[in-house]
C-alpha cells in the first residue's frame, strides 16, 4: 500500500477527531469560557427563579438537617428527583409559628389544592447523559463515611449557604473523567485505591 | 434490572396509582424525572438540550411510599390479547407502563410472553384511540358526552321494558370471567339469553369432536410427555390455543429424550416450520390420511385395543394406495409413520384449523382423534382438564354459529338493540353474509371499542373503553393445562384518556337502570370484582383476611384452584362419523385450493392496529406491512409468475389482488393469503393495507357443526401485468450459501442428555 | 513515531484480543447461548427488543429501502447449500436464526470507526456511543453479521406519534438521524444490576439480570449471563460445548452442538449457537 495514501487517511481521521473536539468544546455546558475559573470547572450557573424561594440555608445550615432527609431519592435511584410535597408538610404542620410567613403560605396553598410545585431544574445534563446519584452517595457517603455536605457539595456546591440552589460547577464530561481518574481510597481502613469506571456505556446508553 | 422484582409491589388497593391523591396533571407526572430526562432525544453532535433553569422538575404531592423516581415497579396482571390469558407483569415508572413481561407465577405464561402480548402497550398508547363517545347525528358519527351517549342507549332499551328477550343481542368474541357474568346478568334482566359469542377463527369443530369422544371440549394435551407428535395442521406454536404455554412444553419435548414432531398440512405453519418431517397434503383430505394410518395401525400384531367391529370393518376401505392417491402423500409414508408410532410411545395426535375447516371438517377431526384412541394415548398424553369450580366464569368459545345466529335474527328483523364488544363482524364476516346491509335494519347498534373499526363506524353509539392495561378484570383461559388458573387483571396505570370507561362500569350502569337494589352497593366495577374475588376465598382454602386475600391476588396476578383432577372415564366412538373415501372433484373453473393462513400476531385482524406487529415479519415469509399470496415456486414457474407479480385470486364470491410470494412450504395446487390485513378503518396502521381474505370465502360449512369451512374455498389465479416489490426482511437469497449459519445435526448424533 | 510505527503498533494491539484467560480475573464478561433447536422463530424476542430499546417502527416505505431498525431479527432459510431445485419440498421445516450483534471480542467494526464511537468495554461488550458517532457507516460496512443499523431519518419525530412516545424506555436514548445503532445486550439492564450489586458489595448473581429477548422467549432458547463466573448457566454451557472465547477454531467432539457463526473470520463472537436438531429418520 502506498504510504502517502495511508498518511492521507490518517490525516483524515485526525482531522475528524479534532473537529469532534471542537464540537465538544462548543457545547461545553460550562457556558461561556469567561466564567471558568482556576481549576477549570467552576462555572456559576444562571440564577433560577423558583416558585417558592426555598431557603436551603435555614434547613441545612441553621437547622442542620441532613441533605438526604429531604432528598431521599438520591441514595436509592439514579435520579435524585425532587422531594415529595408531603415531606415538607409533614414537618411544617408541626411548626405553627412560621405558618404565616409568605413562603410557607405558598407551600400550603400548593398542598391544599393538591398541586405539585413546578420547580425549575438547576442542574441539567444533556439527554444522552445518565448520571447515577445512587452510586455516588453509596460510595462516598455510606462506604467512605464522608460528611454528607462534602459528598453532595462536591458537585452541587455549598448549598447549605444558599437560599435557592444555584449551579456552581460546570458539569462537564471532562470534570467527571478527571475525578474518575483519581485514586479513591476504598475506605478509611482499607488503603487500597480504586478509580471510577472509565466506560462510555456507564453514562451513555 | 432484576428479572423479578415483585416484592416491591405495595399492597395498595388501586395498586397502580402512584399518587394517593391523583392531582398532578399526567403530563407533569412524566417530568418529575430528575436529571436524566425521559424519552431522551439526542442529536449527532453539538445539539444538546441543556436548559438549566428552564425545564421543570415537578415533585409528587403525596406518592405511595414505594414510588421512587427512576426506579421501576412491576405489577402483575393478565393479558387479554388472545384467549390463552397469560399472566403478565407490567414495568411501571413514573406512572406509566413501559413494558410487559411474563408473570413467573402464572402456569400459562411461566414468566414468558409472546410478541402479541407485549404489543398491548401499543393498544394503550395508540395515537388512533377513541377518546370520547360518539353518536350518530345526521348520518354521521360525531363526538358526544357519556351522558348523551348513554341516554340514547337507555332510550333504546326503554326503562319500562318495552324491549324484551331476543330483541336485545349482545355480540362478543370469546369471553370469560366477570365480563361474561355481567353480560349474562344484564341480558337476564331483560329475560334475554342472547349472548352471542362469535369468533371468526373458532376451534368449534375440533371442540365438538373432543366433546363427543371424551366428554371434554378442551382435554389437556401433554406435549412434554409425548415422544412423537403427529399434528394435522395444528399450529400450536403460532396461532394456537395457548402459544406461550405450549411453546414452553414444546421446548421440554425437545430436550432429551428428544421427541419427534411430524406436521401434516397443505401450507406450512410456524409449527410445520419446526417439524422434523413436514408432509404437504391435499387440503381437506387429512381425515382420509388419518384413517389410512388407523387402518394400518389396527393391523399391527401388537394392536390390542378393541374398537367396534363395524368401525374396523369400515376402516378397511382406507388402504394405503387409495389414501395416497386421495391425499397426494406417498403411500409408503404410511408404513413409515406407523413404524415410528409403535416405536416412539407415548404419542400424541393433534388436529388443527386447516384439517377442520372443511365440509367434512368434523369427520376429519374425528378420524384424527380416533388415532389417539387407537394408540392408547387417552389418559397418557390426552387427559381431562381440572375440575372448574366457577362454571359461571368459564370461557365461552366464540364460533361461526354465533354469526349465523345473529344473521338469522337480523333476517327475521327482530333485533332492536345490538351491543358489540371485542368483535368486528363487518370485517371478519364472509362477504356472502352481507352483514353490512343487514345491520342497517337494527334500530340501535352500540359498539364498545378502544378504536374505531369497520363495525363501530356503522354503529349508532360508540363507547370508548379502557385499554387492557387500564382495566380490572378476571379471566379464565379456554385452555387450562395444569390447574385452573384465574388471571387477575389490574390497571398498570391510571387511565390515559379522561373520557374512556371500563366495560364493566358501563354494564354496571346499565344494570343499575334495571335493578337498582342489587347493584347500588357497587360504586364501580372494581368493587364488584373485588367482592366477587374475595367471596370465592373458600375455594382457594385461604386463611387470609379479605383485604389480604385481595392484595395477594393482585400481587400474584393469578389464583390457582387446588388440584382436583378429573379423568376421561369413557371414550365413545361411532363409525358414522368417518370421512368418505373420495377425491375432491377437480374444479375446472377454480383449479386452486385457497388455504388462508393465520398469523400468530394478527389473528383475525383484530391486532392490525399495532405498529410493532405490522413491522414484525411473518416468521415464514418475512413479509411486513402488507398482504401477499403464497404460491409454490414450481407453480409460479409454470405460470411464469415472479415475486411481486400482482395476482388476482378469484373465488365464486369475489376476488382480491395481492402480490405473489414464492413459498416452497405450500402444495403446488394451493395458494394462501394471510388473515389480518385489508382494513378500511381501524386507524392509521391498519387501514388501506393489503386485502381481506374473509371476503372471498365460499359459503361452505362443515356438515355436522355448521361451522364455516375456512379452508375449503376454491379459487382461480390469474396473473396481471402489474408487479410491485414485496416488502420483506429476507435478503436476496433464501439459502445459506454454504455458510454455517443454521447448522443442523441428526437427532441420533446429538447427545442432548449430556448437555447442561 | 512514524506513521509506519503507528500502524504496526495498532496491528499488534489489535491482535492481542482476545487472549487466553482474558476474563479469568475479570468480574464480568457478558455472553449468550442460543439453542436453535428450541427457537421456533416466533418473533417474541424481536418485539421485546422493540419495546425495551426504543426501536422505531419505520413503516412500509422505509422498510422496503432496508431501513428497518430491528437490532434483533429472525432470519429464515430454506436450505444450507447454494441452490435447490424449484420443486424442493421443505420436508425438514425451515431454518430460523435469531441474529443480533455478536459482541465480537475482536470486532471488525471497532477498528474502522474514525471517531472511536464504538470500542470494547471492560466487561466484553462492543459499545456504541451515540453522542460520539458521526455516521460514517464504516462499522456497518465492516460488520460480517450485518447487525448495525443506521438512522437515515429523524425517527424521533415521526415513529412515535403522540401519545405513543409515552411507551419509550427512559433508560435508553432515542437515537437521532445520522447515528449508527445496534444490539447492546440491554446494557441499561446490565448497568443497573451491576450498580446494585456494587452497592451491596457483591457481583451480579446468575439469573439476576437478563436481556429483554431472553426474558421474553417462550421456549427459553436464549441463555444470557456472565461468562467470567464459571458457575453461571452460560459459562457451563460454553464449557459443556467445549467452546473457548479466545479460539478461532473449535476442536471438539463431533456430537456437540455449539458453534459460533463466522468463526473463520476471527471475530471471536460472544454468542454461541447450538445446532438445530432434526430427526432425519422421521
Amino acid at each position: 500500500m502506498n504510504i502517502k495514501k495511508i498518511e492521507l487517511f490518517f490525516f483524515g481521521i485526525l482531522f475528524s477527531m479534532l473537529a469532534q473536539l471542537g464540537h465538544a468544546e462548543a457545547f461545553h455546558p460550562g457556558g461561556a469560557p469567561g466564567t471558568q475559573t482556576i481549576d477549570g470547572y467552576n462555572a456559576l450557573g444562571p440564577k433560577v427563579e423558583q416558585p417558592i424561594e426555598f431557603p436551603h440555608y435555614t434547613h441545612a445550615n441553621v437547622m442542620k438537617i441532613n441533605c438526604m432527609y429531604c432528598h431521599t431519592y438520591a441514595r436509592r435511584s439514579a435520579v435524585s428527583g425532587i422531594p415529595r410535597l408531603d415531606k415538607c408538610i409533614g414537618c411544617h404542620k408541626m411548626i405553627p409559628e412560621v405558618r404565616d410567613r409568605p413562603r410557607i403560605k405558598k407551600l400550603f396553598w400548593y398542598w391544599d389544592n393538591h398541586i405539585s410545585i413546578p420547580w425549575k431544574k438547576v442542574h441539567d445534563l444533556p439527554d444522552f447523559v445518565r448520571f447515577n446519584h445512587e452510586r455516588h452517595i453509596q460510595r462516598f457517603y455510606f462506604q467512605d463515611k464522608r460528611p454528607v455536605r462534602e459528598v453532595c457539595g462536591y458537585c452541587h456546591g455549598d448549598v447549605a449557604n444558599m437560599t435557592t440552589a444555584r449551579r456552581v460547577k460546570a458539569i462537564s464530561m471532562g470534570w467527571c473523567i478527571d475525578c474518575h481518574k483519581k485514586d479513591h481510597q476504598i475506605s478509611k481502613v482499607n488503603l487500597k485505591t480504586t478509580n471510577g469506571p472509565n466506560d462510555c456505556w456507564m453514562c451513555h446508553k | 434490572m432484576p428479572v423479578k422484582k415483585q416484592e416491591s409491589i405495595d399492597t395498595g388497593e388501586r395498586a397502580m396509582a402512584a399518587e394517593k391523591r391523583p392531582i398532578v396533571e399526567r403530563r407533569d407526572f412524566l417530568k418529575i424525572l430528575g436529571i436524566s430526562g425521559a424519552a431522551a432525544t439526542l442529536a449527532g453532535c453539538g445539539n444538546t438540550s441543556i436548559e438549566s433553569g428552564v425545564e421543570k422538575v415537578q415533585s409528587y404531592v403525596q406518592p405511595e411510599d414505594f414510588v421512587v423516581p427512576g426506579n421501576s415497579v412491576f405489577y402483575a396482571s393478565t393479558c387479554t390479547q388472545c384467549p390463552s390469558h397469560c399472566g403478565v407483569m407490567g414495568r411501571v415508572r413514573e406512572g406509566r407502563v413501559l413494558k410487559l413481561e411474563g408473570n413467573p407465577n402464572s402456569i400459562i405464561s411461566n414468566g414468558k410472553i409472546c410478541g402479541l402480548g407485549q404489543a398491548s402497550i401499543q393498544l394503550q398508547y395508540n395515537p388512533d384511540r377513541l377518546t370520547t363517545p360518539m353518536i350518530r347525528e345526521g348520518g354521521k358519527l360525531v363526538t358526544a358526552s357519556w351522558d348523551q351517549a348513554m341516554k340514547i342507549v337507555n332510550d333504546g332499551l326503554g326503562k319500562d321494558s318495552r324491549i324484551k328477550g331476543n330483541e336485545i343481542v349482545f355480540l362478543t368474541n370469546s369471553v370469560s370471567g366477570h365480563q361474561k357474568v355481567l353480560i349474562n346478568n344484564f341480558l337476564e334482566s331483560y329475560d334475554s339469553k342472547n349472548h352471542i359469542a362469535y369468533d371468526s377463527l373458532s376451534t368449534q369443530v375440533g371442540d365438538q369432536v373432543r366433546e363427543n369422544i371424551y366428554g371434554y371440549t378442551n382435554p389437556v394435551h401433554k406435549i412434554k410427555e409425548a415422544r412423537l407428535i403427529l399434528s394435522f395442521g395444528n399450529d400450536f406454536l403460532g396461532a394456537g390455543v395457548s402459544p406461550v404455554y405450549l411453546a414452553n412444553q414444546y421446548a421440554q419435548f425437545r430436550k432429551a429424550p428428544r421427541g419427534t414432531l411430524i406436521q401434516i398440512e397443505p401450507r406450512m405453519t410456524l409449527t410445520g416450520g419446526n417439524a422434523d418431517r413436514w408432509y404437504p397434503i391435499r387440503p381437506g383430505t387429512e381425515g382420509v390420511f388419518a384413517l389410512g394410518l388407523a387402518n394400518a395401525l389396527i393391523q399391527h400384531p401388537e394392536y390390542d385395543t378393541t374398537l367396534p367391529t363395524e368401525l374396523t370393518e369400515s376402516l378397511k376401505a382406507y388402504d394405503k394406495y387409495t389414501v395416497g392417491q386421495i391425499t397426494g402423500i406417498n403411500p409408503d409414508a404410511i408404513g413409515h409413520l406407523i413404524a415410528m408410532m409403535w416405536e416412539k410411545t407415548p404419542t400424541l395426535v393433534l388436529s388443527g384449523l386447516s384439517a377442520e375447516g372443511h365440509q367434512q371438517g368434523y369427520q376429519n377431526a374425528y378420524a384424527i382423534e380416533l388415532l389417539n384412541v387407537i394408540l392408547g394415548n387417552v389418559g397418557k398424553t390426552v387427559t381431562a382438564p381440572m375440575e372448574n369450580p366457577f362454571p359461571q366464569m368459564t370461557h365461552v368459545n366464540g364460533n361461526y354459529q354465533g354469526l349465523v345466529a345473529l344473521n338469522n335474527q337480523l333476517d327475521a328483523k327482530n333485533v332492536k338493540v345490538l351491543f358489540m364488544m371485542g368483535v368486528n363482524p363487518v370485517y371478519t364476516a364472509p362477504a356472502f353474509i352481507e352483514l353490512k346491509n343487514k345491520l342497517s335494519n337494527v334500530p340501535l347498534k352500540i359498539a364498545m371499542v378502544t378504536q374505531l373499526d369497520e363495525t363501530a363506524e356503522l354503529c349508532d353509539v360508540v363507547l370508548p373503553l379502557l385499554s387492557p392495561v387500564e382495566e380490572f378484570g378476571t379471566h379464565l383461559a379456554s385452555y387450562q393445562p395444569e390447574a385452573i388458573e384465574i388471571g387477575i387483571q389490574q390497571p398498570l396505570m391510571e387511565k390515559l384518556h379522561a373520557h374512556t370507561k371500563s366495560f364493566g362500569d358501563v354494564l354496571l350502569t346499565l344494570l343499575k337502570e334495571r335493578d337498582e337494589k342489587s347493584y347500588s352497593k357497587y360504586p364501580d366495577y372494581y368493587s364488584y370484582i373485588r367482592e366477587a374475588v374475595v367471596k370465592s376465598k373458600p375455594v382457594f382454602k385461604s386463611t387470609l383476611s379479605d383485604d389480604d386475600f385481595w392484595d395477594s391476588a393482585l400481587m400474584n396476578g393469578v389464583l390457582h384452584v387446588p388440584l382436583k383432577e378429573a379423568q376421561i372415564d369413557k371414550v365413545k366412538i361411532e363409525s358414522v362419523n368417518l370421512p368418505k373415501v373420495e377425491t375432491h372433484p377437480e374444479d375446472v373453473n377454480y383449479p386452486f385450493y385457497f388455504v388462508p393462513s393465520v398469523k400468530a400476531d394478527m389473528r383475525d385482524g383484530r391486532h392490525a392496529n399495532l405498529p410493532w406487529l405490522q413491522e414484525s415479519p411473518d416468521p415464514m415469509t418475512t413479509v411486513v406491512w402488507d398482504s401477499w399470496v403464497e404460491i409454490n415456486p414450481k407453480t409460479a414457474q409454470d405460470m411464469q409468475v415472479r415475486e411481486g407479480d400482482i395476482l388476482e385470486i378469484k373465488s365464486s364470491m369475489g376476488s382480491v389482488l395481492a402480490k405473489a410470494y414464492l413459498f416452497p412450504g405450500i402444495q403446488p395446487n394451493t395458494v394462501s393469503i394471510p388473515f389480518g390485513q385489508g382494513h378500511t378503518a381501524y386507524g392509521r396502521y391498519a387501514s388501506n393495507r393489503g386485502v381481506n381474505p374473509f371476503k372471498i370465502i365460499n359459503p361452505i360449512t362443515d356438515e355436522k357443526t355448521g361451522e364455516l369451512a375456512l379452508f375449503a374455498t376454491r379459487v382461480q389465479v390469474t396473473k396481471t401485468a402489474l408487479n410491485e416489490k414485496v416488502v420483506k426482511d429476507e435478503g436476496p437469497t433464501t439459502l445459506q450459501q454454504g455458510r454455517k449459519l443454521v447448522a443442523t445435526m441428526a437427532a441420533d448424533k446429538a447427545e442432548l442428555s449430556k448437555e447442561v | 513515531m512514524s506513521l509506519n510505527n503507528l500502524i504496526k503498533n495498532w496491528t499488534s494491539f489489535r491482535s492481542r484480543r482476545p487472549y487466553l484467560d482474558q476474563y479469568k480475573n475479570a468480574d464480568y464478561k457478558w455472553a449468550m447461548v442460543i439453542d436453535l433447536d428450541a427457537c421456533t422463530g416466533c418473533n417474541a424476542c424481536t418485539t421485546a427488543c422493540y419495546a425495551e430499546n426504543n426501536l422505531p417502527v419505520v413503516g412500509k416505505e422505509r422498510y422496503e429501502k432496508g431501513h428497518a431498525m430491528h437490532w434483533l431479527r429472525i432470519e429464515r432459510y430454506w436450505g444450507e447449500g447454494e441452490s435447490v431445485p424449484v420443486d424442493m419440498v421443505p420436508d425438514r421445516g425451515a431454518q430460523f436464526l435469531p441474529m443480533m450483534c455478536q459482541q465480537c471480542e475482536a470486532a471488525p467494526c471497532e477498528v474502522v470507526c474514525p471517531v472511536g464511537a464504538t470500542h470494547h468495554s471492560a466487561d466484553g461488550l462492543n459499545t456504541q456511543v451515540y453522542n460520539r458517532c458521526v455516521g460514517s457507516r464504516y462499522c456497518s460496512a465492516n460488520c460480517p453479521y450485518k447487525v448495525r443499523y443506521f438512522n437515515w431519518w429523524q425517527y424521533a419525530d415521526t415513529a412515535w406519534p403522540n401519545p405513543l412516545e409515552l411507551q419509550l424506555n427512559p433508560d435508553v436514548s432515542v437515537r437521532s438521524k445520522g447515528v449508527m445503532e445496534k444490539c447492546t445486550f440491554c446494557v441499561q439492564r446490565l448497568r443497573e444490576s451491576m450498580d446494585h450489586a456494587k452497592t451491596d458489595g457483591r457481583l451480579v448473581r446468575d439469573g439476576e439480570v437478563t436481556t429483554a429477548c431472553a426474558q421474553a422467549c417462550p421456549t427459553s432458547a436464549i441463555t444470557f449471563g456472565n461468562l467470567a463466573n464459571p458457575q453461571s448457566q452460560v459459562a457451563k454451557k460454553w464449557k459443556n460445548q467445549q467452546i473457548a472465547l479466545e479460539k478461532d477454531e473449535q476442536k471438539k467432539d463431533e456430537n456437540l452442538r455449539g458453534y459460533r457463526i463466522f468463526e473463520e473470520f476471527r471475530t471471536y463472537p460472544s454468542v454461541v449457537y447450538l445446532e438445530r436438531v432434526r430427526d432425519l429418520e422421521a
